[in-house]
């Protein structure tokens, strides 16, 4: 039986296109095809996916290097000011000690939080939250156009502090407690376990969220640039693109995955539930991005942090299971350009480091916040409102019937 | 809906996805030359003298004009929902007074949304449960953000009152006079849906990663907050409260076209020759500003109206439905800050028609960027 794969792996760049350029001039001719494939939205000089390679890049250099030697913090400032700390020690202290003072919550929104049934899924408590901060950090009438910088970044605090206090207030327990000195890992461990953090979580931490920083025009991102583009503020931006984080499709995808796994009774079953899940026409979670046509090179560096993680967890058998699962399926996939995607390892990566299913997306929402934000930046300078055109081929004109006369 | 063959084909298209062809649509045919607008086929001038917002939000979501048995089924379904969850009305006393308006509802919408039913399913029929509810709560809880930015309590509904007309009850603690409803219903309708705009799109893009309806809605109202968009009536009324006169106002167009000015309430992607949804209008503000005593109100937009489409009508620049829906607005009694949430209310019937006419098998929308690093 012609198993058809239910996700779709189009390249989402069109190739007779020369996607990496000096400069662009508008208009353009692309390919165009399913969901705005090989569409040009926008330029960058903020991260570049190659297509032939598979290989991420942040302001030029690779996601692998940055994830080994830099905390998330760090590479939060260069994606959003361009320089990396080392170049503008003084620049990065500024910004690490603003982005660290953001996490102060008004009493008020951690109020809203705490109203709120601790069973809510967390984007949507998230989201409440983001929002309502808005609302204290904005009046009426506040003129956006030169403070945008400093904005942004209170914003990616301001998602770590909420999901630490998300994360609390889901598992019963009050308010995270940490200091200036606690990095935004660490306070958000603080939140998910209510101890301080060993160095080795921190670490891991950080890195999952350099890898998950940015990855292009992703819905979030996307969602967050079509409403930027009608210059709404920076809160409305990011609000929308919480709204797209949470789908199937997106962030949710890691709830699959730890579905997926906690179905495997052991390691030497995986076969079996990979052929049950493919004949039942299902997809297998964490496999299939249509950005790649090969292995995702980030998920190399989350294989080994999951092994070192669950031995140090002592817990083999999660590192066992999905490594099994993710043998099994590419035997199967990776024949037909399906190959396992970074949520397969990142989702039992949060598991370990404290977050249940459902925080998932959370966890990878304050990774992807700094990437969004200055992608989106980047981007306001020269948008133009975004405003497609669809080809009417609905019913012809008509007219409503006519009462009847008397 | 967008790109639903497999086949990829070539397009030219600038900045901001000028010209690009999304995809198919249904739902509403704009003519931006001999400006026209149509739902489903029928003008809006037809449906703002024949039928009501609940007949029309049905048209465009469901594709046909309701029969009587199916409208009186809708009117049910969305009196049902006319009373949301008390903790998004008690969001308000946690964000200050001072705070965006639409910032605020924005806030008791997000909190609404953590006490949906079925808040996880994201199955096409759970998805057109929705729209009812997502309707209702967001009159409910708007009228409410408006009240509140006068220090006002929310008031409860009447069920026996339409749409419109239970918005403004619950807005203005009266049942305002029949000509008033019927203008401010003529508004909901020609604003109810508006082709894939940049709101429309915002919402497209959350609905196509298998988000749910309402987080579709919250991304559209989003894009309606900024200045470029749903922001531009209150601008436009701004500007036209300014000024004190015809003459003044013929005045200052000129000094002011003589600058490049641009002015807020003209000029539309789309529509290169007087707005449709203007001459729908027109004739109400005129008899509501005129029953208010207002009538110079109605003379300094006619007197600007004029100047500035004489200079720049060559160039495709006429009055658009911004410019007006503040002369309905104010008389009624909305404060100029709220006036984008009637235009929020209306337009989401469109976003919502545009979601579910794409999700039956909607592909991630994912564009691309151009590397210039």
């Amino acid at each position: 039986m012609r198993y058809k794969y239910p996700v779709t792996t189009l390249p989402t760049l069109s190739p007779s296109f020369d996607w990496r350029a000096e400069k662009i001039d508008w208009p353009v001719t692309t390919e165009v095809g399913r969901g705005l494939s090989g569409v040009v939205a926008t330029t960058t000089e903020v991260m570049w996916l190659d297509p032939a390679s598979g290989s991420l890049t942040y302001r030029g250099v690779p996601v692998e290097t940055l994830a080994a030697e830099n905390s998330f913090e760090e590479i939060a400032s260069l994606l959003m000011t361009g320089s990396m700390p080392e170049s503008d020690l003084a620049g990065y202290s500024a910004f690490r000690s603003q982005l660290r003072s953001s996490r102060a919550l008004p009493s008020d929104v951690i109020g809203l939080i705490r109203d709120l049934d601790p069973a809510t899924h967390p984007t949507r408590l998230l989201r409440a939250g983001i929002s309502a901060l808005g609302c204290h950090e904005l009046t009426v009438g506040d003129d956006l156009s030169g403070d945008r910088h400093w904005r942004d970044l209170r914003i990616v605090g301001q998602v770590a502090a909420l999901v630490g206090e998300i994360a609390a207030h889901r598992a019963g327990r009050a308010s995270p407690v940490f200091g200036p000195a606690d990095s935004l890992a660490e306070s958000v461990l603080i939140g998910l376990n209510a101890h301080r953090p060993d160095p080795a979580d921190t670490r891991v931490l950080d890195l999952l969220w350099v890898l998950y920083a940015a990855h292009g025009l992703d819905a979030p991102t996307f969602t967050s640039m079509v409403v930027a583009s009608c210059l709404a503020d920076p809160y409305f931006n990011v609000v929308a693109g919480l709204s797209a984080l949470r789908g199937p499709r997106q962030g949710g995808a890691s709830e699959a995955v730890l579905d997926q796994l906690s179905a495997l009774d052991q390691p030497s079953s995986a076969k079996d539930l990979v052929r049950r899940i493919i004949d039942s026409g299902r997809p297998i979670a964490g496999f299939g991005h249509r950005s790649y046509r090969m292995p995702d090179p980030r998920v190399a560096v989350l294989r080994r942090e999951l092994a070192a993680l669950a031995d140090r967890r002592d817990r083999p058998d999660v590192f066992e299971s999905a490594r099994a699962i993710e043998v099994a399926a590419e035997s199967t996939l990776s024949p037909r350009e399906i190959h396992v995607n970074i949520n397969f390892y990142a989702a039992p990566i949060f598991h370990l480091l404290g977050a249940d299913a459902a925080l998932g997306p959370c966890l990878f929402a304050v990774g992807r916040t700094a990437g969004l934000v200055a992608l989106v930046r980047e981007a306001i300078d020269t948008i133009r409102l975004v405003r497609p055109l669809s080809r009417y081929v609905g019913p012809p004109e008509r007219a409503l019937p006519r009462p009847e006369s008397p | 809906m967008i790109g639903r063959s497999d086949a990829s084909s070539p397009q030219t298209y600038a900045r901001g996805l000028e010209g690009l062809v999304a995809g198919d649509t249904r739902i509403s045919d704009i003519d931006g030359r001999t400006g026209r607008l149509f739902y489903r086929g029928y003008s809006i001038a037809d449906l703002v003298a024949n039928s009501t917002f609940e007949a029309v939000s049905y048209l465009i979501l469901q594709g046909e004009m309701p029969t009587a048995a199916q409208l009186e089924d809708w009117q049910n379904e969305l009196r049902r929902w006319r009373r949301p969850p008390r903790a998004a009305f008690d969001a308000l006393a946690r964000v200050p007074r001072r705070a965006h308006p639409l910032a605020q509802y924005r806030t008791m919408l997000t909190v609404a949304a953590c006490h949906t039913p079925e808040p996880e399913n994201t199955t096409l029929d759970a998805q057109w449960r929705r729209p009812a509810r997502i309707l209702s709560w967001t009159s409910a809880l708007a009228a409410a953000a408006i009240r509140h930015l006068d220090g006002r309590d929310a008031v409860e509904p009447i069920d026996d009152l339409g749409f419109a007309a239970n918005f403004l009850y619950q807005t203005l603690g009266v049942v305002p006079p029949d000509d008033e409803i019927r203008a401010f219903e003529a508004s909901l309708i020609v604003q109810a849906e508006h082709g894939l705009h940049a709101a429309a799109f915002a919402a497209l893009v959350v609905i196509s990663t298998g988000a749910d309806l309402g987080s579709a809605v919250l991304a559209g109202m989003g894009a309606l907050s900024g200045a470029r968009h749903g922001g531009a009536n209150q601008l436009a009324f701004e500007m036209m409260a300014g000024l004190e006169n015809a003459d003044q106002a013929r005045t200052w167009a000129r000094t002011a076209l003589a600058r490049g000015h641009r002015f807020p309430g003209f000029g539309h992607r789309v529509y290169r020759c007087p707005d449709p949804r203007v001459k729908a209008l027109e004739a109400h503000a005129e008899g509501i500003l005129g029953s208010h005593g207002l009538e110079r109100r109605w003379e300094v937009y006619t007197a600007l109206r004029d100047e500035i489409e004489a200079v720049l009508a060559p160039k495709g620049i006429y009055a658009n439905v911004d410019s007006i829906t503040g002369l309905l607005y104010h008389p009624m009694g909305l404060p100029v800050s709220a006036f984008p949430i009637p235009f929020c209310l209306a337009i989401q019937t469109g976003w919502m028609a545009h979601c579910l006419e794409y999700l039956p098998d909607g592909t991630m929308i994912e564009p691309g960027a151009v590397y210039v690093g």
